[in-house]
């Protein structure tokens, strides 16, 4: 097979044999566990594969290698952040309201798929939604608690609907 | 992820289906907005179907245990510079008040240092001694009064300098200076191993004592047992390593699963098949398939948090 008949893979060949070591180590340095950098700088390449972006082109490969990795870093902790909320919750529960172990865990991924829906929104609208739903708080609650009006509290709940139902598509 | 972006009339329809929803939440509807709510629905299938979406993610939501789902989702949002603070491993973040701190111990929650299941931990103190926390641990610093409480889990501490770190643990203290200990907290008791220098220990009964490098005891309600030597040069989970010496599997499972966040069950028949070898802690999900390699069972993923071992059927 000559390398002429494949520009775009060898391009991304070069890219990660050039860049692989270079974003491992600056993810390393960025967390605790050598094992999830060197999983984060494999997902930053599938990453880059499976985008539309051309490699080629790319003027500061390692700039944008940066950038996907940031994102990558910032789920990673997000879901880090989630299970040990989770976990220290979990751990406060009397004994007779605990979940099985079984049901524990099936949880736990129900909650990860809910908080990764619910990601990008401001934090008001997010806890005004989360308050409604888990809580059955009414409008009138939710505005007195965050100190805004109802139609507020209205926008925020369409907001966020729309938001979930969006990501959902 | 979104696969494509939806069709301006597509994002448009949802936006109705989510400001209806919203209106019908509110208590404020009265007959008429029912009525037009009714209108919409049937005046496009894509109408009902955006609709019928909604009321599906309302139930998501209504399905789950509401204290725990809240804890979880609503817990305080990590700013990047916090991300990176706790990367460089300098302080512990500790989710304080907030959570449902009303009914049980909070002991943990007022540890300064904390590990998750799966995580480990090194710090420096101030005053040059060097502190690590094994998986689900967490400790208490006072070094005004020079105190360490173990709160739960496992703790390596290091004190070159002479001026004595007590740790505080449930079964008793140990007095640590210019010397390094190991102290791991149970249920039942604890256990110190002495790895280099001497420590002081005392006991909830009987009489003060002091242990040294290659020795450990372990303590109890009913006092201190009797020393015994170990190994001070075998690898350990301070090295991120987890050693088996002909170990029955159930007991090593049952170490590998407190390093593992999520389920873990075998069948009882694989209790007794016997292990030996070195695993890099770093990567359960290896160790499991290190074992499924060279013992006959097999790893069943129900999903990434719960994993069963059964023994392998037609093993040839």
């Amino acid at each position: 097979m000559s390398d002429a008949a494949m520009p775009a893979a060898q391009t991304f060949h070069d890219l990660y044999r050039d860049h692989r070591g270079w974003l491992e180590s600056w993810l390393r340095r960025r967390m605790s566990n050598g094992h999830d950098a060197a999983d984060l700088s494999q997902d930053t390449f599938v990453r880059l594969l499976a985008s539309s972006q051309h490699i080629a082109d790319l003027q500061e490969p390692r700039a944008y290698l940066a950038t996907v990795g940031k994102r990558l870093l910032t789920n990673f902790y997000k879901r880090r952040s989630l299970e040990q909320a989770y976990l220290s919750a979990l751990a406060l529960l009397p004994d007779d309201c605990m979940p099985s172990p079984e049901q524990r865990w099936l949880l736990l991924e129900t909650l990860q798929a809910l908080d990764e829906l619910l990601d990008g929104l401001p934090t008001a609208v997010r806890r005004a939604f989360l308050w409604s739903q888990l809580e059955g708080l009414g409008y009138h609650e939710i505005a007195e608690r965050l100190h805004v009006s109802e139609r507020t509290i209205k926008r925020y709940m369409a907001q966020a609907y729309e938001h979930c139902l969006l990501v959902q598509m | 992820m979104i696969g494509s972006t939806p069709s301006a009339e597509a994002r448009q329809v949802v936006r109705a289906a989510a400001q209806w929803l919203a209106l019908m939440e509110s208590g404020a509807a009265n007959e008429r907005d029912r009525a037009n709510l009714q209108h919409w629905r049937d005046s496009h299938p894509s109408h009902e179907q955006a609709w019928q979406k909604a009321q599906l993610l309302r139930q998501r939501f209504a399905d789950l245990p509401s204290a725990l789902a809240m804890a979880s989702l609503d817990r305080p949002q990590t700013s990047r510079r916090m991300v990176l603070k706790r990367a460089v491993g300098a302080v512990a973040l500790v989710p304080t008040a907030w959570l449902i701190s009303r009914q049980l111990p909070l002991d943990v929650w007022r540890a300064d240092l904390r590990t998750a299941t799966g995580e480990d931990k090194k710090v420096q103190l101030a005053d040059g001694s060097l502190l690590q926390l094994n998986t689900a641990s967490a400790v208490d610093i006072d070094l005004k009064n020079r105190r360490l409480t173990l709160v739960e889990g496992e703790i390596a501490l290091n004190v070159p300098g002479t001026s004595p770190l007590t740790v505080q643990t449930h079964f008793g203290q140990v007095v640590v200076s210019q010397s390094e200990v190991c102290v791991r907290q149970g249920q039942a008791g604890c256990k110190v191993s002495v790895l280099k220098g001497s420590v002081q220990l005392q006991p909830l009964r009987g009489p003060v004592f002091s242990l040294r490098a290659g020795q450990q005891v372990g303590l109890q309600a009913m006092g201190a047992g009797r020393a015994e030597p170990f190994d001070v040069l075998a690898p350990g989970w301070r090295d991120g390593v987890l050693m088996a010496q002909n170990q029955p599997l159930g007991d090593f499972l049952r170490e590998l699963s407190t390093y593992r966040p999520g389920l873990l069950r075998w069948e009882p028949e694989l209790e007794s098949l016997r292990v030996t070898g070195s695993f890099r802690l770093e990567d359960t999900d290896r160790i499991l398939t290190l074992l499924a390699a060279s013992l006959p069972l097999e790893v069943h993923r129900r999903t990434r948090y719960w994993v069963t071992l059964l023994p392998r059927k037609n093993s040839v």
